[in-house]
């Protein structure tokens, strides 16, 4: 659903009050963290989606990868994991095998165990998994704590929600985005390990809301705003180009509206580009706000091992609205 | 209103982009999309444009009639897969010998000299030629058939010399036209050939 309406819902639920609630879900926070003692916490979280690809296995890995990705981004470490699947009975079993190899093997890929699961006839296969880790609570990242001239830094390259649309209509090949596809099937684990092996401001996953939508909930949390710069965001090859011929998916549009009015923009910012911002990511990356002393270290620290493509791509502003300034390029450093 | 030649309200993305490719594909005339919500209104109209439309929109009852008119020289939409880039065709002439065919040894030189001419005058050129064995003398001693492959050289036609060939006929430091090459590459380039011509 689009931020918006769930948005809207969600303000109708009563507010839970346990003490020992330590997340909060009205900051766009990623996981549920619950105090279970004094220096343990669990976190837990859940997603699961219809197929993007054609290949059953890959479609299990991705869709994993993508529900563990909320546990990397609170610094915490998956522990059990069980799946979530609706399946038509008319369609081949040996289908349904295949999606839940590939989701078995990501979850040892994250040193996890798979629990179990819970299967529902369905009109479309939908698959995901719910995901618990654990963390000592004094280690917790949180969406909340980017401070004004803040490095934000983004992991993976965007743009799999208009690759996958182009894919579906038959656009471009699986081929042809075997990058995004091989991003969309990477954890976050590595990617975390070194961010959180340095100095964290705040941090979070890009998925269904976007770049923009998700660096929103970063700067709301933190009383912050920010100048993002449109040129230095890495993009999946054939974005821009399917972008052209009209293959933005419905939730791009969703995003924009829900977030846009947030949105100042320089007249040099491509009008294109600047719609990919809010592209809806299936397992994107990490998205932080680091101190700028070691910033430049931690980020080439990242393009050295596990995110080639990890790119610095705006600076945390004075808030306390959060404003998100987009320019084609970095003026002010 | 006027019934809309294609109906793509209630059409998540990409459904309306794919009914408008279908509708381009059939028809040379303007036609119209209705649309029901702006993801599909951008979308179509990218699409339309990127197509080498032009498109104009009317807001009807809170949703979107758009008039597609194609363009005279509308690149027409690429097909149900990307057509992979058109590439020109590798047609390689290998030549073993200074003579063209067997028997008259004055008559094979004459032939050889006049197909490298016929070349030279051909739109159509090879991408390459080959010199092996004796063929090396076309590249190096005679007179006649160096300068037809100096016109071909300069039309971009590659000409790869073997090296081994011209150490044993004594004529390296005569080359005049052509590239001296090993035979890996004179191999990997017969085996990539589409076109293939052994004189």
């Amino acid at each position: 659903m689009g931020p918006g309406d769930l948005e809207k819902i969600l303000s109708k639920l009563p507010v839970e009050t346990s003490p020992r609630l330590l997340s909060r879900i009205d900051q766009g926070e990623d996981a549920g963290v619950f105090l279970l003692k004094d220096n343990l916490a669990i976190v837990q979280t859940l997603d699961f989606f219809p197929p993007m690809v054609d290949d059953p296995f890959t479609f299990g890995e991705i869709a994993a990868a993508n529900a563990l990705s909320d546990i990397y981004a609170m610094g915490a470490t998956p522990v059990t994991a069980m799946n979530i699947v609706g399946f038509p009975c008319s369609l081949d079993m040996e289908i349904l095998e295949e999606i839940l190899k590939g989701g078995c093997g990501k979850v040892h890929e994250a040193g996890a165990v798979m629990l179990g699961g819970h299967t529902v006839d369905d009109e479309e296969p939908k698959y995901g998994l719910s995901v618990t880790g654990t963390i000592d609570p004094v280690d917790i990242k949180t969406v909340g704590g980017a401070l004004e001239r803040d490095i934000i830094v983004l992991t993976k390259p965007i743009g799999t929600g208009i690759l996958t649309t182009s894919i579906k209509a038959e656009f471009i090949t699986e081929s042809e985005i075997a990058d995004a596809i091989e991003s969309m099937r990477t954890l976050n684990r590595k990617a975390s390990e070194i961010l959180f092996s340095h100095d964290v401001h705040a941090c979070t996953d890009v998925t269904g809301f976007g770049l923009i939508g998700h660096l929103h909930d970063i700067l709301k949390a933190g009383g912050v705003s920010c100048e993002l710069w449109a040129g230095k965001v890495p993009l999946f090859e054939h974005t821009l180009e399917m972008a052209s011929m009209g293959m933005m998916p419905g939730g791009l549009y969703r995003n924009r509206k829900f977030i846009g009015h947030w949105e100042t923009r320089g007249e040099d910012v491509d009008p294109l580009l600047l719609e990919c911002l809010y592209d809806p990511q299936t397992s994107g990356g990490l998205l932080a706000a680091l101190p700028r002393k070691g910033a430049q270290d931690t980020l080439e620290e990242l393009r050295k091992g596990p995110c080639p493509e990890a790119q610095a791509i705006g600076v945390i502003t004075k808030g306390p609205e959060p404003f998100v300034t987009i320019q084609q390029e970095c003026a002010t450093q | 209103m006027k019934t809309p030649d294609i109906d793509a309200r209630g059409l998540e993305c990409p459904g309306p982009v794919l009914e408008t490719k279908k509708m381009l594909s059939q028809t040379d005339g303007r036609f119209t999309v209705l649309v029901d919500n702006e993801a599909a209104r951008d979308n179509v109209s990218r699409f339309a444009v990127s197509s080498g439309c032009t498109v104009d929109m009317d807001e009807v009852d809170g949703c979107f009639l758009l008039a597609v008119t194609p363009g005279k020289t509308a690149a027409r939409p690429k097909s149900e897969k990307t057509a992979p880039a058109a590439r020109n065709r590798e047609k390689i002439i290998f030549v073993s010998s200074d003579e063209l065919g067997q028997g008259d040894g004055e008559l094979g030189e004459t032939l050889m000299k006049s197909f490298l001419y016929a070349c030279t005058e051909n739109d159509d050129t090879p991408s390459k030629f080959v010199f092996m064995n004796a063929g090396v003398k076309l590249v190096t001693v005679n007179e006649d058939t160096i300068e037809h492959l100096q016109d071909l050289e300069e039309k971009d036609v590659e000409l790869l010399v073997c090296g081994t060939c011209l150490d044993f006929y004594g004529l390296k430091e005569n080359l005049r036209v052509g590239r001296i090459s090993n035979m890996y590459e004179i191999q990997s380039a017969l085996i990539g050939a589409d076109v293939l011509i052994c004189l």
